[in-house]
Formats: structure tokens, C-alpha cells, sequence
């Protein structure tokens, strides 16, 4: 690995406990830039968990978290965001009353400071650019709740974006989406991967999107790494067989 | 496309300031009392609707304000352009002091915390004699801009519509700025404002400070206005009068706002035959609203299309407009998949 581009993010012997329970085992991946790396794993696998351990928003019990080459482990998660690295959630999280492009404004929030006075023609103009990308050129006046669960998901995916991240994590972004619209997002997340260069983090269920975009996939199980390579790597493995189809699977 | 209500409110201002020259005492002196409560709501509506934090303390805010105003003018003889500012920065710096530790806790907690708040500054009013008069309260005079005696309504006036329409100008500004949609986003997705970098407690905290300044500048508005202080002015009745301006207009409105102060400004006025009535009045309007209009005024003007969706941002939406028509739609390939 080279010294000059250190990895967009860098998870090593990550450990998180809720009580007796542990949720995450020991995790180690490691994001290249520019690189799509998946994260599967059974309901419970620990995936979400994952995720909110790399912002921050729960605490770690060992390992440690670098971002962009940044050890990250002990910031809060506002701090974090403004290392460049931003996410989405498995439910969406946007504003309601607010209208699609004050809702992607809000992604503008990283890099600078809160009181620093962005420059309102070039937030807006970037806020308007991400979301013609995304195809949401049309509802940038809406009100997010009258948009529907496939505008949501984009508008979130919009706020990810806009502040040009090194990282973005997608938390289950095909959740309840329609088969033509996983398409469509996977020719969102190429395209506008291909044109920024960010590196990507996706937890996902639709494996067929997984194996689409990703160069490399990690697969979590109990809280830990079970299997971890190319996409047709970790299908051929067979405790990722196991952990998916159970144990008497002949394969 | 102008909202209509904005215009209106633009209308009006020029209205009354032409016919300042034509009201009686007592209309004139109305005026101005609605013009104190228009800054003091839209200050409330910062911290409750736009930020969702349940803050009762606001009349004590006011009351802070108020005195500071009055004493500043009185025993540093200020003049109001600086008496009313510096009396609204004493106040955010109290507010930020209350607001620090309280947004540590939230909801129903908060609003314990900040109602003890309330009972504190109150007894404060009540008992530091030697500088607030205690029960005796104080006149306000002696006020002065450039050199010039101000004593009747009419000559208040003008001073007074200025702070008021400086200070929607501010809280406009504000709503349209990060800060803004910061604190609207606290109060609808916290977790989500935390991964896009905002800072949630200071973030609250700034929305203490600012709603307290707001109370701070209408206070010392609402003394020169009334002429006369003491601490039953700034008690539990304010609060809940302020509340209802809040919510009768409409939460995360600033016009909303202005128009809850307007009404109950004046309806109290028009009750004044009636004691005891304004009490009662003020509930079952409140009631009236919660359940029927849960977003007030502004609300139902926003259904209608009077009043723009949001206050926060969408000013200028043709120079968004103008972004978008740059790019070349051609160069982006999912473009075709997507039909308005």
C-alpha cells in the first residue's frame, strides 16, 4: 500500500458492544479511494451497526477508525462528517417540511463551519447540479413528503453527495425499491461515481446490485468477518453458503 | 412568483407609517406594542418552531431585556439605537448561559428546566430592589436619539418600526442561511444532522441565544412602548400569551408569527370590557388551533399558496433555476429516465 494515497477509510479490530451482546467482532476492511466496496451479511449481521460505529454514533469498545488517512476514533460525528466522509440511512432521514433543494442544501453543512458563510449562488448551484444528476431536477420545490419513496431515497442519496465526499456509506439504499428503480440507482451510483470519484460503501440485500458495483465485498456474520474479496470470491465461499442457506446446503 | 403575505405585510408598514401622522394616542400606541410583540414571537418561533426545543423562559428573556433598556437609557443614559441592541446582546448572553446546559436534556425535561428558568428570573424581577424596584416597577423615560427627546407614541414610532422591520430582516436572513436549516434539522432528524456535520448541542444552544436576543430587542421595544415595567409584566401570563401568538400564527413561520402577535395584541384590546375573558379566550383559541390548525395561520396561508412552503431558502429559486438551465441536460445519461 502506498504512503501517498492512503485509504478512503481504514477499519481495524473494530469492536462494539451493547451490553452483553457483541455486535461487532474484530472487523477489519479497508476502502480504497475511488474503490465500491459492498458489505453483506444476514439480517442482524451487524451491517447498520457497522455504519454507525464508522460516524460515530456509537462508541466503540476497541479497534479504530480512519478516515482519509485521519484517525477519527475519538471525534464526535459532526467532526467526522467534515473529514469527508458522509452516509445515508436504511430508513431515510430528511427534513419533511422541507423542500427537495433546502434538503439537499443540507449536505453543505460539511466541510465548513456552521457560522462561516458559504456562498449562496455556489451552494445553490451545487445543490441544483447533484440533483439534476439524480434526475430530481423536476421536484426541487417540492416538499419532501409528497415526493415518492424512490424521490426520498434519492433526495438522501442528493444530500450525500453534494458536498463531494472522499466517502459515501449507503446504508440498504435499494430498500423497498422497485426492480426497475435498483437499476436505475445503480446507473445513478456508476455514473456519478465515474464523474466525482468518490469511493462507496454499500451495505446491501439486493445482491444482484452488490455484484454489479462492487470490486470488492466484506461479509459480515454474528458481528464478524466471515468472508471478504471479489464479488465471485465470497459467493464461491462456503461459509458465506453457510451463513445464507444454512448449514446442511449441499453444494 | 410574489407571496402574497409578505407583500401585504409590506403594504401595511407603509400604510401605518403614513398614517402615524393621523392616529390618535391610544391606536398609535397600539401600533407600537404590536410591533414590540412582532419581534418578541418571531424570536419565540425561532427556538420553538424552527428549532423544536420547548422553550418556556422566553418572557423572562423579555422581562431581561425590558429592564436592561430601561436602565441603560435611565442611568448610563444610552441612547435607544444603543440601548435597544445592547439590551437584546445582555439577554442572548443569559440565554446562552440558560441554553448551554438545557439542551442537554430534552422535551418534557427541557421544558422544566427552562419554566424553573422562568420562575427564577421572575422572583429575580420581584426581589433585586435596589435595581429593578421590585413590585413598585419602573418608568421609562429619558429616551433619546441623536439628541432628540422621544416622548409621545408618535415620536416612538418611527424608531420602533425600524428595530422591528431590522429585525425580520435578521431573522429572514437567518432562516435562509445554514444556521437556519441547521436548526430546523436538529429538531426533525438529529442523528442525520449529526452525519452531515452540524454540531446538535451547539446548534440548540445558538437557537437559545438567538431567540433570546429577539426577546431582549421586543422587550426593550415593549418598555418604550408601555412606558412603564414591573415584574407581573414578564410572568407566567406573557408566556402563555406568547405561546399563542407562536401557535395561533403558525410554528416555523416568521410571518406566521407576526400575524399570531398582531391578533393577540389587539384582541386582548378589544376585550378589555370583558376581564377575565382574555384568559379563557386565549385557551380555547389554543385549543381551537392545536386541534384543528396543528400549523397555525402561516398553515392554512401556505395551503393556499399565499405564503411560500418554507422560510428557508427558497428565495431565490430562479437562480437555481438559472444553475440547472446551464448544465447541458444531454451530458447526463439518466436524464431520459426521468419524466416530470
Amino acid at each position: 500500500m502506498s504512503r501517498t494515497t492512503s485509504p478512503a477509510l481504514d477499519v481495524d479490530s473494530l469492536g462494539v458492544r451493547f451490553g452483553g451482546l457483541i455486535a461487532l467482532n474484530n472487523v477489519t476492511l479497508s476502502v480504497e479511494p475511488g474503490q465500491i466496496h459492498g458489505v453483506i451479511g444476514p439480517n442482524g449481521a451487524g451491517k447498520s451497526t457497522l455504519f454507525n460505529a464508522i460516524s460515530g454514533l456509537v462508541p466503540l469498545a476497541s479497534g479504530s477508525v480512519r478516515i482519509n488517512g485521519v484517525d477519527n476514533t475519538q471525534l464526535p460525528p459532526h467532526a467526522r462528517a467534515r473529514c469527508g466522509v458522509t452516509r445515508t440511512f436504511q430508513s431515510v432521514q430528511l427534513v419533511r417540511p422541507m423542500t427537495v433543494l433546502e434538503n439537499i442544501l443540507l449536505g453543505l453543512h460539511v466541510p465548513d463551519s456552521l457560522l462561516k458563510r458559504g456562498c449562496r449562488d455556489e451552494e445553490l448551484d451545487r445543490a441544483a447540479t447533484v440533483a439534476e444528476q439524480l434526475g430530481l431536477k423536476t421536484h426541487l420545490y417540492k416538499t419532501v413528503d409528497v415526493l415518492s419513496f424512490r424521490d426520498q431515497r434519492f433526495v438522501e442519496i442528493a444530500r450525500a453527495l453534494v458536498s463531494n465526499p472522499r466517502l459515501i456509506m449507503l446504508d440498504e439504499p435499494a430498500a423497498g425499491l422497485a426492480s426497475p428503480e435498483v437499476d436505475e440507482l445503480g446507473d445513478a451510483l456508476q455514473s456519478m461515481q465515474s464523474r466525482h470519484g468518490f469511493s462507496i460503501l454499500l451495505v446491501e440485500h439486493v445482491i444482484s446490485l452488490v455484484m454489479r458495483l462492487c470490486e470488492r465485498v466484506t461479509v459480515l456474520e454474528y458481528g464478524t468477518v466471515i468472508a471478504s474479496g471479489t464479488g465471485k470470491q465470497v459467493m464461491a465461499d462456503s461459509n458465506v453458503i453457510k451463513a445464507y442457506l444454512g448449514e446442511d446446503f449441499d453444494a | 412568483m410574489m407571496n402574497r403575505i409578505p407583500a401585504a405585510g409590506i403594504a401595511a408598514v407603509i400604510l401605518l407609517s403614513a398614517a402615524s401622522i393621523f392616529l390618535d394616542p391610544y391606536t398609535q400606541y397600539l401600533v407600537n406594542l404590536i410591533m414590540s410583540y412582532v419581534v418578541i414571537a418571531v424570536g419565540l418561533n425561532i427556538v420553538l418552531g424552527f428549532a423544536g426545543q420547548l422553550s418556556f423562559a422566553h418572557s423572562a428573556f423579555m422581562g431581561i431585556g425590558a429592564y436592561a433598556t430601561a436602565l441603560l437609557m435611565a442611568e448610563l443614559h444610552f441612547p435607544l439605537p444603543l440601548a435597544l441592541p445592547a439590551a437584546g446582546l445582555i439577554s442572548a448572553v443569559v440565554g446562552l448561559c440558560v441554553g448551554l446546559p438545557a439542551v442537554r436534556v430534552r422535551g418534557l425535561y427541557l421544558a422544566l428546566v427552562t419554566i424553573a428558568c422562568l420562575y427564577f428570573f421572575s422572583w429575580v424581577f420581584v426581589h433585586w430592589t435596589s435595581v429593578t424596584n421590585g413590585t413598585n416597577g419602573m418608568a421609562v423615560s429619558s429616551l433619546t436619539l441623536l439628541g432628540w427627546r422621544l416622548d409621545t407614541d408618535a415620536q416612538k414610532f418611527y424608531p420602533l418600526l425600524i428595530t422591528m422591520l431590522l429585525m425580520m430582516a435578521l431573522a429572514s436572513a437567518i432562516m435562509r442561511s445554514r444556521l437556519g436549516r441547521a436548526l430546523v434539522m436538529v429538531r426533525d432528524a438529529e442523528l442525520a444532522a449529526q452525519v452531515c456535520g452540524i454540531n446538535v448541542m451547539q446548534t440548540k444552544a445558538l437557537a437559545f441565544a438567538i431567540s433570546a436576543f429577539y426577546a431582549g430587542v421586543g422587550g426593550g421595544m415593549f418598555a418604550i412602548s408601555i412606558s412603564f415595567i414591573d415584574p407581573h409584566s414578564f410572568g407566567i401570563l406573557q408566556m402563555v400569551t406568547q405561546f399563542g401568538m407562536v401557535l395561533i400564527g403558525g410554528l416555523s413561520s416568521l410571518a406566521g408569527a407576526a400575524i399570531g402577535a398582531v391578533l393577540l395584541t389587539v384582541l386582548p384590546e378589544l376585550l378589555r370590557e370583558f376581564r377575565g375573558a382574555e384568559e379563557l379566550l386565549y385557551g380555547l383559541l389554543m385549543i381551537v388551533f392545536i386541534i384543528f390548525m396543528p400549523d397555525g395561520i402561516a398553515g392554512f396561508l401556505r395551503r393556499r399558496g399565499w405564503l411560500k412552503a418554507t422560510d428557508l431558502g427558497g428565495r431565490a429559486p430562479s437562480r437555481a433555476d438559472r444553475a440547472i438551465n446551464r448544465k447541458t441536460v444531454a451530458q447526463n445519461p439518466l436524464h431520459e429516465s426521468e419524466q416530470p
